[in-house]
């Protein structure tokens, strides 16, 4: 019998990220975040998109279905996300694991699980109440190596004024209140929001 | 995270913008510290009152008052407006708070299509032969004594929304109605008194062209040309593709830009980026409008300058705080971006065919802004692209054909 086909949707946020929707999960138990290639070494999906020439690749992660891809260098993500897509296919392809169970580690796991503790409290008590005045939500979904990873649900989904909220709001009020957290991405699909609060008009 | 630049940027968005993410991306990337204001509160300003602002956009001079007691709390080295509105907006801040901007006089009079043209042909520059009517008038009066083909067009409304020619007094009555119901809708008609009147001008035959360019102590820099090959003859004007460099010949690309520059001095335009509209003919290179902000939509990821790393927002912004200024010189490649046409009206269920979209040789991004459930409108009526697919390459030939490539792969499912 064929292997059933693996599409791959890109879908750039910027010059430095872009998601890639993938037809089939990768990753069912949350979210794993490699920041080096050789925190990839034992997951060969990741490894693959690091080795990619020339893309100088910063960051992978993996949730779901979902493989955001942040990279350093200027190549445009017409070239490097064409690479992206055969690295996931290959490694799909093989038969073996996308990726290492998640290695036991127990000093930095424990940070970040205070990290998540206290950047949840944060979201619970703080964020979730003002942006639930624009019907918008935002789940934590994971923190690795200090870095929050979060989606955006709601009025937030596809919101024109997202960015401001997510850079502006929440990034400003974790670096006043968990100084700890190094970074934030936001893994939504905004191109899916059914509601968003505030939507663009030409100008 | 980012160690914020000790100058603060007060940055105007509207909560409308498509521009969102394109200022606040590149404000991080120079890492300056950020203030953005709109005309309705953010549900963080509370919680973060030095990175929100709420501003009273309809009212300039109350907006800069307002801006004025932020700045006594949190100093402001300089400002931005990112559309027609909060350019007038900027400039009245920036006349308060003694930063580098335009006159208010001159941002009302680029907003304004009548004050423009009555500005432009004062001093002598090349636009079409234009009068004004109130909504209230008899068309029998003037419509047969008018010339044609001419075009209405309501005097601030954006993305050419209300647009429409007329090649004769049956077709201009039609129109003169067509745009009275447009100025009736809700989100226009409270909007101020230019809402009762219609600018009625000469068609201007000939190939379109934008110019996108910075202004600096009054001396214009062009930073690129776009041709528009879908000819722009109405009867209504849907943008659709640019490409640049511009493939018109370079006498008439000079003249273009020439006439751009002689229309910022008319205007009194000193400071910051402009975008403008010109058609060139036989007779020489004609002013269609010229406004005091970039380029609208998302078109600006369709230029990049220097080496390709250096972002158009980021020009304005070096610009605004007084920060030097890197290469003004566009790209070597070609490059372009094409609005995504409304196919009908109609509510967006499904939109097909992104990713094949995406795969198209050149095609560096397919973005879509419309989300499903949303009403799309064709022109003259509607104002809002459902999405932008940007290409680079060797030449406007080969970028203009993968934009289109790219275009036939979408399937839009429209109830």
């Amino acid at each position: 019998m064929d292997a059933p086909e693996i599409r791959i949707t890109a879908e750039p946020i910027d010059g430095s990220r872009c998601k890639f929707m993938v037809s089939q999960p990768l990753h069912a138990a949350g979210v794993r975040r490699f920041a080096s290639p050789a925190e990839a070494q034992d997951s060969p999906l990741a490894a693959a998109i690091f080795a990619i020439p020339g893309a100088e690749i910063g960051e992978v992660i993996v949730s779901g279905n979902l493989v955001t891809v942040v990279k350093r260098g200027a190549t445009p993500w017409t070239a490097v996300g064409k690479s992206v897509g055969q690295a996931i296919r290959a490694a799909l392809a093989s038969g073996a694991p996308p990726l290492a169970p998640k290695a036991e580690a127990p000093v930095a796991t424990a940070d970040d699980d205070t990290l998540y503790e206290r950047v949840a409290q944060l979201f619970d008590e703080q964020v979730n109440p003002m942006v639930a005045r624009h019907g918008g939500r935002v789940e934590l979904i994971d923190v690795q190596d200090a870095v929050v990873m979060l989606r955006m649900m709601g009025g937030c989904q596809g919101c024109g004024m997202a960015d401001v909220t997510l850079r502006q709001g929440i990034e400003a009020m974790l670096q006043q209140h968990v100084p700890a957290v190094k970074g934030i991405v936001d893994i939504t699909d905004h191109t899916a929001g059914t509601n968003p609060y505030f939507a663009a008009a030409k100008k | 995270m980012l160690r914020p630049y000790t100058r603060r940027l007060l940055l105007l968005l509207p909560t409308t913008t498509y521009r969102t993410a394109a200022f606040v991306e590149a404000a991080r990337r120079l890492g300056v510290e950020l203030t953005v204001a709109s005309e309705r509160p953010s549900t963080f300003e509370g919680a973060q009152p030095a990175a929100f602002l709420t501003l009273d956009f309809a009212a300039p001079e109350r907006a800069a008052e307002q801006a004025a007691e932020f700045a006594r709390r949190h100093p402001v080295a300089g400002v931005v407006g990112v559309d027609d509105d909060t350019a007038v907006v900027a400039a009245a801040i920036a006349g308060r708070l003694e930063l580098t901007g335009n006159p208010v006089a001159a941002a009302l009079a680029a907003r304004d299509k009548h004050m423009q043209r009555v500005e432009l042909a004062r001093h002598g520059a090349p636009v079409p032969r234009f009068e004004l009517h109130g909504l209230g008038e008899d068309v029998t009066d003037f419509a047969a004594r008018l010339r044609y083909p001419c075009v209405l067009k309501p005097l601030r409304l954006a993305a050419s929304r209300g647009v429409i020619r007329a090649d004769d007094p049956a077709g201009f009555a039609a129109a003169f109605q067509r745009v009275g119901r447009i100025l009736a809708q809700p989100d226009v008609v409270g909007c101020g008194d230019w809402t009762s009147r219609v600018l009625v001008e000469d068609f201007i035959p000939g190939p379109e062209v934008a110019l996108e360019g910075l202004v600096v102590a009054g001396r214009l820099h062009v930073l690129a040309l776009f041709d528009k090959p879908d000819p722009l003859d109405g009867p209504f004007f849907e943008e659709s593709i640019y490409t640049t460099p511009s493939r018109l010949p370079q006498r008439a690309q000079a003249a273009l830009g020439a006439c751009a520059r002689d229309a910022v001095v008319a205007l009194g335009i000193r400071e910051g980026p402009v975008h403008a509209e010109l058609r060139w003919n036989e007779s020489g290179p004609w002013l269609i409008e010229l406004a005091a902000r970039s380029i609208g939509g998302r078109c600006s990821a369709a230029l990049r300058f220097g080496a390709g790393e250096t972002s158009l927002e980021e020009i304005i912004i070096r610009h605004a705080l007084g920060m030097p200024l890197p290469s003004l010189e566009r790209e070597r490649q070609a490059s372009g971006v094409m609005m995504i046409p409304v196919p009908t009206t109609g509510v967006l269920r499904e939109l097909r065919g992104v990713a094949a979209a995406r795969t198209v040789p050149l095609i560096e991004d397919v973005v879509i802004t419309a989300h499903p459930g949303q009403m799309l409108l064709p022109w003259p009526e509607g104002w809002r692209y459902p999405g932008f697919i940007f290409a680079r390459g060797e030449t406007p030939e080969v970028v203009e054909v993968a934009l289109r490539t790219a275009h036939r792969r979408l399937e839009f499912i429209i109830e």
